[in-house]
C-alpha cells in the first residue's frame, strides 16, 4: 500500500512512515526529549526532500508539545512569566531562521547547512551527555552532589532591567530567556526540531531555573516557536506536508505512551548514556555523509 | 540489378491505394494523481495502414512518452575545508522530467544516430533542446569548463537513478495484421503536467510514418485541494496545518489519560 504525499510529491508507504513515528516517540517517551533530532534525519535519510522534512517536522512537535504539556500544566510546573519571554525570543528567532533558511535553499545550500547544525549540535550534546552519564555510571554510589544556585557569571548579573521571575525564584534580566529563546527559535525552523536538547540544558545551567519548571516551560515554548515556524515554513517554502504530519503523528503518540512506561524500568544514567549513544550515531551518519565523495558529482533538482 | 529492385519496391509502394501511415491513441488521455496514486498502465493503441502484411513485419516501432517540459537546477559539487557542498547553480531549461521508450528492437539497431538525436529518441537524447543558463559568473564558468553536454549526461543519470528515464525494446505487442498494441507503465513519482506520446514507424534503418498523442496527469481529490491550499492561500494552510497538530497532541493527550 501506499500513499501519495501532496507536498513532498511522493508516494511513501504508510507503515514505515507510521512505525518511524512510533519509533521516534517511544524513544522521546522513554527519554523524555522531544525527538526532533532523531525524527528529520529519519526523514530525510528515508528520502523526504530535506526541506519538506525540516517544515513538517515542526507541525509534528506542536501536537507531541501540547500532549506533552498538559501533564505539566495539571502539576503546576510551567513558569509562564520565563516562558512567555522565551517564546518572544523564539519568534523573533523563528522569523529570522526562516528567513536564512528561504536564502540558503535559493542559494542551494540548505542540505549543506542542515548537515553541518545537526553534526555540530549532535555531536556536542551527545558527547557532553555521554561524558556525564559515564562519570555517573562509574560512581560507585549515587551521591548527589548539591549546585551551588547562588554563583552567578558576573556578565550575567551586570545586565540591565533585572527582574523577578517568582515560578522560577530567579531575579535576573529578560535579556537572557529572550537571547536563550531565540537561539532555540533559529535551530527550530532551520533544523526542524523543538529546540527542548539545547533549551533544557540551557535552562538549568544558564538561567539556573529550578529543574521542575525546566522541561514544563521547554514544551510550552516549543509549542509557540513551532507552531509559528510551521506557518511560516507554510508561507515562505511551502514545505509542510500534512499527510505526512499525521502519518508521523499517529505513530508519535502511540510510541511516546509506550516508551514513557518503558523508561520508567530503566536508570536515569544508562538512559541518557544510551541517548547519548544514540545521538552521536545520527551526527556521524550526517559527518560520513558531508565528507565522503557523493555517488554523483552533480546535483540536479527540479525547480 | 539493385537499381531494378528497388525501382520495383517504389512502384508497389506507389500503386498501394493509400499513403503508408501510423495511427496512434491512448485509452486514457487523462491520468489522475490522487491519495492512492501508487502509478499507472497507460495503454497505447496504433495500426499501421498502407502495408502489406509482409511489409508490415519488416517495420520497426518506436513509441516515446516525454514530457512535461521542466526546468532544473544543476550544480556540481565541490569539496570546500573537507566539506562536499553544491556548487553554483545553472538552469537547465525545457528538459523532459518524464522520458519512457517502448520498441521493437533496440535503437540503435532501428534508427541511425542522427535520426535518434533528431527526433530524440532514446534517454541519450532526450534532453537536446534544453539550454543552459548560468546563474551567476562562477557559474559560468563551469559551463564552460564543464560543456553542456557533461551536464547533459549528468542529468540523465540522474532521472535514470530515479526510474524516470527507460527505455524497452520487445516491447509492442502486434495484434491482428496490422494493429498493435504497448503497454507502459508510469512511475508512482510521475509528475504532473502534459505529456507527448509519439509513435515512429521504421523500415530498413528509415522514417517511414509518424504520429503523435497528447496525455495529461494532474492531480486530483483531497490531493489537489492540499495542494492547491498550500501554494495559494499558504497562511490559511499554515493555521489549518498548526490547528491540527493542536487538537492531535490534546486529543492524544485526553486520551491517554488515566
Amino acid at each position: 500500500m501506499q500513499v501519495y504525499l501532496p507536498i513532498a510529491e511522493m508516494p511513501v508507504d504508510p507503515f514505515i512512515i507510521i512505525a518511524m513515528g512510533g519509533a521516534v516517540g517511544f524513544l522521546s517517551g522513554m527519554f523524555g526529549v522531544g525527538g526532533g533530532f532523531l525524527m528529520t534525519p529519519l526523514l530525510i535519510f528515508y528520502g523526504i526532500p530535506p526541506v519538506v522534512a525540516v517544515g513538517t517536522e515542526a507541525s509534528q512537535i506542536v501536537a507531541a508539545s501540547v500532549s506533552g504539556v498538559t501533564a505539566h500544566l495539571r502539576r503546576k510546573t510551567v513558569d509562564f512569566q520565563m516562558g512567555g519571554y522565551l517564546v518572544a525570543g523564539g519568534g523573533i528567532g523563528a522569523i529570522f531562521g526562516v528567513y536564512l533558511f528561504r536564502y540558503l535553499r535559493a542559494a542551494g545550500q540548505v542540505e549543506t547547512v542542515i548537515s553541518i547544525a545537526y553534526v555540530v549540535f549532535l555531536t556536542t550534546v551527545g558527547g557532553l551527555m555521554l561524558v556525564e552519564s559515564m562519570r555517573a555510571l562509574s560512581r560507585p554510589h549515587h551521591i548527589d552532589t548539591p549546585r551551588n544556585r547562588k554563583r552567578r557569571v558576573a556578565w550575567m548579573a551586570a545586565l540591565p532591567f533585572a527582574m523577578r521571575f517568582r515560578r522560577s525564584q530567579l531575579y535576573i534580566s529578560p535579556i537572557l530567556p529572550l537571547l536563550l529563546g531565540a537561539i532555540g527559535g533559529m535551530l527550530a525552523a532551520i533544523m526542524g526540531v523543538g529546540g527542548g536538547f539545547i533549551m533544557v540544558p540551557a535552562m538549568i545551567y544558564v538561567l539556573q531555573m529550578p529543574t521542575n519548571v525546566v522541561i514544563g516551560t521547554s514544551l510550552f515554548q516549543i509549542i509557540f516557536v513551532t507552531a509559528l515556524t510551521t506557518i511560516l515554513h507554510a508561507v515562505t517554502n511551502q514545505a509542510v506536508d500534512i499527510v505526512l504530519a499525521l502519518l508521523l503523528l499517529s505513530g508519535g503518540v502511540i510510541g511516546a505512551q509506550l516508551g514513557a512506561r518503558a523508561g520508567v524500568a530503566l536508570k536515569a544514567e544508562q538512559l541518557r548514556a544510551l541517548l547519548a549513544l544514540l545521538v552521536l550515531a545520527v551526527g556521524a551518519r550526517f559527518l560520513f555523509d558531508l565528507v565522503t565523495t557523493p555517488p554523483s558529482l552533480f546535483v540536479v533538482s527540479p525547480m | 540489378m539493385q537499381i531494378f529492385t528497388s525501382l520495383l519496391a517504389a512502384i508497389s509502394m506507389s500503386t498501394a491505394a493509400w499513403a503508408t501511415d501510423i495511427t496512434v491513441a491512448l485509452t486514457q488521455e487523462n491520468i489522475e494523481v490522487d491519495a492512492s496514486f501508487a502509478g499507472a498502465h497507460l495503454t497505447l493503441f496504433g495500426v499501421i495502414t498502407g502495408l502489406s502484411e509482409i511489409e508490415t513485419k519488416a517495420t520497426d516501432i518506436v513509441a516515446v512518452v516525454r514530457g512535461p517540459d521542466a526546468d532544473f537546477e544543476i550544480r556540481r559539487m565541490q569539496k570546500k575545508n573537507l566539506i562536499w557542498s553544491a556548487g553554483p547553480a545553472i538552469l537547465m531549461e525545457g528538459a523532459p522530467a518524464l522520458y519512457l521508450t517502448s520498441s521493437t528492437r533496440p535503437l540503435d539497431e532501428i534508427a541511425p544516430a542522427q535520426d535518434r538525436a533528431r527526433f530524440g529518441l532514446g534517454a541519450a537524447f532526450a534532453s537536446n533542446s534544453a539550454t543552459f543558463i548560468p546563474n551567476n559568473d562562477k557559474a559560468a564558468a563551469i559551463l564552460m569548463q564543464t560543456g553542456p553536454a557533461i551536464l547533459r549526461s549528468a542529468y540523465i543519470k540522474a532521472a535514470q537513478d530515479r526510474g524516470a528515464f527507460r527505455e524497452r525494446s520487445n516491447a509492442v505487442n502486434f495484434k491482428k495484421g496490422a494493429l498493435f498494441t504497448i503497454t507502459q507503465d508510469l512511475p508512482a513519482d510521475t509528475p504532473v503536467g502534459l505529456y507527448t506520446v509519439s509513435v515512429y514507424l521504421y523500415r530498413d534503418g528509415a522514417l517511414i510514418a509518424q504520429d503523435e498523442a497528447q496525455l495529461s496527469v494532474n492531480k486530483v481529490g483531497i490531493e489537489r485541494r492540499i495542494y492547491e491550499l498550500a501554494h495559494n492561500q499558504p497562511i490559511a494552510y499554515g493555521i489549518i496545518c498548526v490547528l491540527i497538530a493542536l487538537s492531535a497532541g490534546w486529543a492524544a493527550a485526553a486520551a491517554f489519560r488515566r
